[in-house]
């Protein structure tokens, strides 16, 4: 192996050859930055609700009609809904609600266990008509559903209410123990009967109760009601049209606004999707960039020994040997600059944790990142080199 | 001279395409990302009311849960207390004079019928507000104005619509003076604003702040007769009441406050007037919560309801790295190049000219490559923002403005200047001897 003359080669030549260790340092510093940020921005996009997200869509109503400002008529209207819907082709489950799946938020109140030690838990509320599991694809775990006979529309009551709660809130709240047929006291210390679990919930909320949820069994209808209606999987297409037809046959006195709830979804992920767009695209651009620089570097250092690699080759070395010599040089600058790269790559990561709220950089990116780096940097240099190689060994007798 | 260096230049840059759109096209790359980037950041940080958010204070008062403080999150770590106030609360700040100007506001949703012949009745967003919202908040109008301090007293129905409104309603004619039908009452329109889309919606925070201006604004003093409740975010920690009056006389905290003031010891005074109205209050047993109040400007507010998001911060920050590697790239490259042309320079060296000559002719090839790459850059970016901000909402729009175009203008420079300086200074440091001797 030639090292001894190609670190004497870098030697005289260190300039040319700092630029490229340092624009390899960089690279490896951004890439490895860039790629923990596209992860954590896939670990929200890829968060499962755990509802059957692509076969729901979001009803709203919008009325216009006086007839709305009153309650029991705004109640009879949501249950004709209720009926219309269920009864189109493909609905496999319906409810009114005024819960949103990947909303970016919702409503919330604290809780606390009915004859506990009074301490108090933030968790989302939501009120539900009884056809809620079915609409959002969710299980039952334990207890009963809501029932149509829980449902109590009057404001001024003073009966307890009733609900079913989030396996997870069960944990929290009831340390392990059922939920099922104890109460809840709520932020108005009026009493809500649990009669059922169920699993999974996840609605990524302002605060940390992304999992915690109280579902009441109750009409929502103030300024429009609104609904989520579970399609068959692949039959939204179909559906979508016949809600608005069948809504507006049963009351015309509105508007009816519907979005799927991947839309939904697609629009709380805007962010991440830049994130992960933005950076795909810087990665590719830098290690592009980077590349030329080598080809560019690696070119003039070919073209300029041209004389030399003729001589070499007049004095019997091979092609593969010439080629062999330009690989190991860009090797050993190449692994310069990743050494240096390490401590760059650390040093920002560092710096994007503690001012920009970024992730820890993962080790196993690093050798992501080195082994891309080298590719690159063999691909980048066998352009320029196998140039070199095909050099004929005259050059080394001729004038110029 | 200038001329000549420019005319070798060009020449030199003629003379190798290919390695001229490479180092050219390197530096575009480097200054698109860098520029996109940065105004992205720049959207969100930059002051939405120059000359104007200094004196906008926003109140807030901590009336919360005397058992715990206001949840705050680990992601964002704004202070605990609610960040919005009461109806009640809002309509007693409204008595104090200090202020030049304030408002309390929200968002809610109502009926519009417009002429049934033109299109069916719609639910629109309608921004309840004092008439000082338009001046505080340099609101432009196309066509009449602000209502006066009359209609907030008499709660009169009058509304100010916006351009796609008026287009849809009357077809953009000068509509003041016209009625429109909104719920159940007949309303005037006593303005009509211009196109109008700040990029932050600067005067309610809460919520989606990157979204569009309500298209609808009607004196705030028309919320209780007309029962209109928040379609925006509201916080409660008790029992808000059955009836609307309950709902409106209860701690739930639903309205945003402004005010303007015209110096730092006004906005003493102001703040002592808040502290005075929570004391008041707490004799009356409102306030459980240990005393917190704050009176914020529009910038230290933006700040701390974190309208930047730190992903935008680390991706701004990672652009203009690559904006460092795209010079140092383009130095290598200009390195190579300037050396393979050694003996020319050295027949010039030999006929007379100095090294300054030969420096600031290489350094001028520099500067019009980093000028053509920051050109391009610039133009590629404008098509990369518009795409990031569709992404953002349908209606954002980033666009560069003069600030942006001159940072751009001055990085690609700067970007051309540094590297070319050591090529440039290698090129002219040859030895002309040793080149023609051959």
């Amino acid at each position: 192996m030639e090292f001894g003359p190609i670190i004497r080669s870098l030697q005289r030549n260190k300039v040319r050859f700092l630029l490229i260790v340092v624009q390899i340092a960089i690279t490896l510093a951004v890439v490895t930055n860039a790629i923990t940020m596209i992860r954590t921005a896939n670990e929200n996009i890829s968060k499962k609700s755990g509802f059957d997200d692509d076969n729901i869509v979001w009803v709203r109503t919008r009325p216009f009609s006086p007839a709305f400002k009153d309650l029991p008529y705004r109640v009879s209207v949501v249950n004709a809904d209720l009926r219309a819907i269920q009864g189109i082709p493909g609905v496999v489950g319906v409810a009114n609600t005024n819960f949103l799946p990947w909303g970016g938020g919702g409503s919330s109140g604290e809780v606390s266990a009915g004859g506990g030690d009074g301490s108090k838990f933030r968790t989302q509320m939501y009120y539900n008509t009884p056809g809620i599991l079915d609409a959002l694809g969710v299980h039952l775990v334990s207890g009963r559903p809501l029932r149509d006979t829980d449902l109590d529309d009057d404001p001024n009551s003073k009966a307890p209410s009733t609900a079913i709660i989030s396996r997870e809130l069960e944990k929290l709240v009831f340390k392990g123990q059922s939920a099922v047929g104890k109460q809840l006291r709520d932020s108005d210390n009026s009493v809500v009967n649990v009669v059922g679990t169920f699993d999974p919930f996840y609605n990524p909320y302002g605060w940390p109760i992304h999992e915690y949820a109280v579902l009441y069994a109750g009409h929502v209808s103030r300024s429009g009601a609104m609904f989520l209606v579970r399609v068959a999987p692949g039959s939204l297409k179909q559906v979508i049209p016949q809600i608005e037809k069948r809504m507006l046959q049963a009351n015309d006195g509105r508007n009816i606004q519907m979005q799927t709830i991947d839309e939904i979804k697609d629009i709380y992920n805007t962010q991440g999707r830049i994130v992960r767009g933005g950076m795909s695209i810087v990665i590719a651009l830098i290690v592009l960039v980077t590349g030329l620089g080598i080809v560019g570097v690696t070119s003039f250092t070919v073209t300029e020994r041209r004389k030399q690699i003729g001589t070499r080759r007049a004095l019997g070395a091979t092609k593969g040997a010439v080629l062999r010599y330009f690989l190991l040089e860009n090797w050993i600058v190449t692994n310069a600059g990743l050494i240096l790269g390490v401590a760059a790559a650390y040093g920002l990561n560092i710096l994007l944790v503690s001012k920009a709220g970024g992730a820890k950089l993962d080790w196993r990116f690093l050798v992501v990142a080195i082994a891309l780096l080298w590719v690159q940097g063999i691909v980048a240099t066998l352009v320029p080199a196998l140039r070199a190689a095909r050099f004929s060994p005259v050059i080394a007798t001729s004038g110029a | 001279m200038l001329r000549y260096n420019v005319r070798i230049a060009i020449k030199s840059l003629r003379r190798n395409p290919v390695l001229t759109a490479v180092i050219i096209g390197g530096i575009a790359l480097g200054i698109c990302a860098s520029t996109t980037f940065t105004t992205v950041r720049h959207m969100f940080a930059r002051d939405p009311l120059p000359g104007k958010s200094a004196n906008l204070f926003y109140v807030r008062m901590d009336n919360w849960d005397p058992h715990t403080p206001y949840p705050t999150t680990p992601n964002a770590p704004g202070l605990p207390i609610p960040p919005q106030i009461s109806y009640r609360d809002a309509m007693a700040l409204m008595r104090s004079n200090i202020p030049l100007r304030q408002t309390a506001g929200f968002t809610g949703a109502m009926t519009v019928y417009p002429d049934p012949r033109v299109a069916r009745p719609s639910t629109e967003a309608i921004r309840l507000c004092f008439s000082d919202f338009f001046t505080m908040f340099k609101v432009p109008f196309a066509y009449g104005g602000p209502w006066d301090k009359r209609a907030d007293a008499k709660a009169e129905q009058v509304v100010v619509i916006d351009d796609a409104t008026n287009q849809k309603l009357f077809g953009g004619i000068n509509s003041v003076g016209k009625r429109v039908r909104i719920e159940d009452r007949e309303f005037t329109v006593v303005g009509v604003l211009q196109p109008w889309r700040p990029f932050i919606r600067m005067y309610d925070l809460n919520g989606l702040f990157v979204a569009p201006p309500e298209p609808v604004y009607m004196p705030f003093s028309l919320t209780p007769s007309m029962q209109i409740r928040t379609s925006g975010n509201s916080d409660g920690w008790k029992s808000a009441g059955n009836t609307f009056a309950d709902f409106l006389n209860s701690d739930t905290d639903w309205v945003q406050f402004w005010v303007e003031l015209r110096s730092p010891a006004e906005a003493e005074q102001y703040r002592r007037f808040v502290d005075d109205y929570v004391l008041e209050e707490k004799k009356h047993g409102r306030f459980p919560r240990p005393m917190m109040n704050r009176v914020t400007t529009m910038q230290d507010l933006m700040v701390e309801s974190g309208v930047i998001v730190p992903q935008v911060t680390a991706m701004a920050a990672i652009s203009v790295l690559f904006l460092a590697i795209c010079a140092l790239n383009l130095t290598g490259l200009l390195l190579a190049k300037f050396l393979a042309r050694a003996p020319e320079v050295s027949v010039r060296r030999a006929l007379g000219a100095t090294r300054v000559d030969v420096f600031l002719q290489h350094i001028t090839e520099c500067e019009l490559v980093g000028l053509a790459g920051g050109v391009l850059g610039m133009l590629l970016s404008i098509g990369a923002m518009r795409l990031i901000g569709k992404l953002i909402t349908a209606t954002s729009v980033i666009a560069l403005d003069s600030e942006m175009i001159l940072a751009a203008l001055f990085l690609s420079l700067g970007a051309g200047l540094l590297a070319g300086l050591y090529p440039a200074w290698r090129i002219c440091s040859v030895q002309p001897a040793v080149q023609l001797k051959i």
